[in-house]
């Protein structure tokens, strides 16, 4: 690196003053653009240094996400289209709409791969703009904290009254609950799946009242989603805190629960579900997936892609560089 | 500094449209109102101010010694269509790369040990976080001349986004929106926020410092060459060739203001011979056999 010490121009200006304090001598330093400066010239040596660093760091950081992706097992089932009776197939909308008709549903798992446990249970929608932004408005954060008291809830137009009633909680998110339910049985016994810390803490604690509880909710005569037990305080109603963090994409997934034990190779799990969600009026799609975990999250092959190919376009520049620069030297 | 605040602007409002594309052009904005209110203010102005006010090529006696570098002005080098396509383009893939990679990595699948997934907010804060780091590590290979106050506002302004987005999550919800507790909870202990970090800033900027290696290596412009040779010592070792550049670089120019005076001069003056000749040669017939002789003309 070449260093550049302050120019000897200075002294010139400095004879007139004989005792001059640092901050003056700073000041003079910054308005004759002569502060201590380095200026590190991009020579071959370095691009091939810098080169290099990058793409060892890049297929370092390919071998760890690679190695960490390889452990994460997931099995996903989507069950929206096969959960249809033979009769519906056809009127797939009476089906749903209509509350006589049951809804229950059996999926058979096989687990190709040994699972441990926390095995995570999401629930995921396809083609479901929860990211639209009417929709995203359309909740009312003082009244999920502070209940019947809060006035603020215009945001929640048109689920923000029934019958001069206010609703609690108000909006469209609300209103839109996820209502499917799964239990899951391996072999005679059911799997063990906890419900509890699902959601992030700061929702539970901060933007969810501990003493605020649903009142007339889903009352209308147009039911958007699943129904909210009126005597559990918001605070504790973990799926309903779990929708309301509005996803991002439209495609998504959210926790459902955790299955706290262990799944074998080649273990079957039955899935009891019951159909109750409509994604069919907009031509959406609901999936079932069973997921374990790694220290960077879930299976995701799209990072590992991304690092083979920034590391390996990274390796064949420098190839092609280093090549160039011995054929045709530098001035 | 003209085109790297055209790139910083493309890349991060092109983000913004991108998303619209998965909200069903609804008009959800992938960032919290204050990342975007303080973007241009805070968290990328300083670094471009200390580049415009601070940064030097050469040093001012190696622009004294060579004059010529002055014509990269008059020529419009450094602001000719192609740099600004360039920086354009530049833009654009950048905001790809952080996009793409973002929307890609985050979901559908937990981002986190827990079992997490993430959600509009996280989206936003990562995808932010990405265009920070990008743009301001841009700035850095953009600089040249590097004093304390240009690192002080580059790594300043990273480091204040992060500080910001701290405080900002500190607010209660009602003020914080998106941004309550991101931070600490969700974002700052969790491997996967630092790897889509580094993966994003290194990808997005590969091409551009191709580009400047390339360029540097076999189309070197007159002030890359000046600034090699001033960091190899060749203006030290091998002072005839230092001197012979000197004088190269200090012939008459055909561009520029002085030349076009120059040239202007010699055009009036050729003008007022034409005009005093033909005056003289319609006042009187012995001028007119004068001045049709040669030696008229002085």
């Amino acid at each position: 690196m070449d260093v550049d010490e302050g120019s000897s121009l200075d002294t010139i200006g400095d004879q007139s003053v004989p005792q001059h304090s640092r901050r003056c001598k700073a000041f003079h330093q910054f308005t004759q653009q002569s502060l201590p400066a380095c200026k590190p010239v991009l020579t071959p040596k370095w691009v091939s240094s810098w080169r290099t660093t990058i793409c060892e760091g890049l297929f370092l950081k390919m071998f760890f996400t690679v190695f960490g992706y390889l452990q994460v097992v997931e099995i996903v089932d989507r069950y929206d289209a096969e959960c249809i009776p033979e009769a519906y197939k056809s009127n797939k909308m009476a089906y749903i709409k209509d509350n006589s008709i049951p809804k229950n549903c059996s999926q058979f798992l096989k687990v190709y791969k040994r699972m441990k446990a926390p095995i995570y249970i999401y629930y995921q929608l396809d083609n479901y703009y929860q990211n639209h932004r009417r929709y995203v408005k359309s909740k009312s954060e003082q009244q999920l904290l502070h209940g019947l008291g809060s006035n603020d809830t215009s945001s929640c137009k048109p689920q923000e009254s029934n019958n001069g009633l206010p609703i609690v909680p108000c909006g469209l998110i609300a209103w839109s609950l996820f209502n499917d339910t799964f239990t899951f049985i391996r072999g005679k016994s059911e799997l063990k799946v906890s419900r509890k810390n699902i959601a992030w803490k700061s929702d539970r604690d901060h933007k969810f009242g501990k003493h605020v509880y649903p009142f007339n909710f889903q009352n209308g005569t147009l039911i958007g989603g699943g129904k909210l037990e009126p005597s559990i305080p918001l605070s504790d109603q973990e799926d309903l805190i779990v929708w309301m963090r509005t996803a991002a994409l439209p495609s998504f997934r959210k926790l459902y629960g955790r299955i706290e034990e262990d799944l074998d190779t080649d273990d079957v799990v039955v899935v009891k579900l019951m159909n109750n969600y409509n994604t069919y009026s907009f031509g959406g799609k609901k999936k079932l997936v069973l997921s374990t975990s790694s220290w960077l999250g879930g299976k995701n092959d799209f990072l590992g892609a991304a690092y083979v190919f920034a590391g390996s376009s990274c390796i064949f520049v420098s190839l092609v560089f280093l090549l160039l620069h011995t054929k045709i030297p530098g001035n | 500094m003209i085109l790297y605040f055209v790139y910083k602007n493309v890349a991060f409002g092109l983000t913004l449209f991108y998303y619209e594309l998965y909200t069903s052009f609804s008009g959800e904005v992938l960032y919290d109102d204050w990342y975007m209110t303080l973007f241009n203010v805070l968290l990328t102005s300083l670094p471009v101010i200390s580049l415009g006010v601070l940064e030097q090529d050469v040093s001012s006696e190696v622009c004294l010694q060579f004059p010529s570098l002055y014509q990269q002005g008059q020529k419009n080098i450094y602001f000719s269509w192609s740099h600004i396509v360039g920086w354009i383009l530049n833009g654009v893939l950048s905001s790809l790369v952080i996009f793409l990679a973002n929307i890609y990595i985050l979901s559908p699948a937990a981002f986190k040990e827990d079992g997490h997934v993430a959600d509009l907010t996280h989206l936003g804060a990562i995808t932010y976080t990405c265009i920070i780091w990008t743009v301001n590590c841009q700035i850095a290979l953009i600089i040249s001349h590097f004093t304390w106050i240009q690192h002080l506002f580059m790594w300043g302004s990273i480091l204040l986004w992060y500080i910001f987005l701290f405080m900002y999550g500190a607010l209660p919800p009602s003020y914080s929106q998106r941004g309550f507790r991101i931070l600490v909870e969700s974002l700052g202990l969790v491997p996967m926020y630092w790897l889509v970090t580094l993966l994003v800033v290194v990808v997005s900027l590969l091409p551009y410092f191709t580009h400047i290696a390339v360029q540097r290596l076999f189309y070197p412009m007159d002030d890359h060459v000046i600034q090699e040779m001033k960091y190899s010592g060749k203006d030290v070792v091998d002072d005839q060739m230092w001197q012979r550049e000197q004088s190269n670089s200090k012939k008459m120019t055909q561009v520029g203001i002085s030349a076009r005076i120059d040239a202007r001069i010699r055009y009036l003056k050729d003008n007022l011979h034409q005009k005093k000749a033909s005056l003289y040669r319609s006042v009187s017939p012995i001028f007119r056999s004068l001045t049709s002789s040669p030696m008229f003309y002085f």
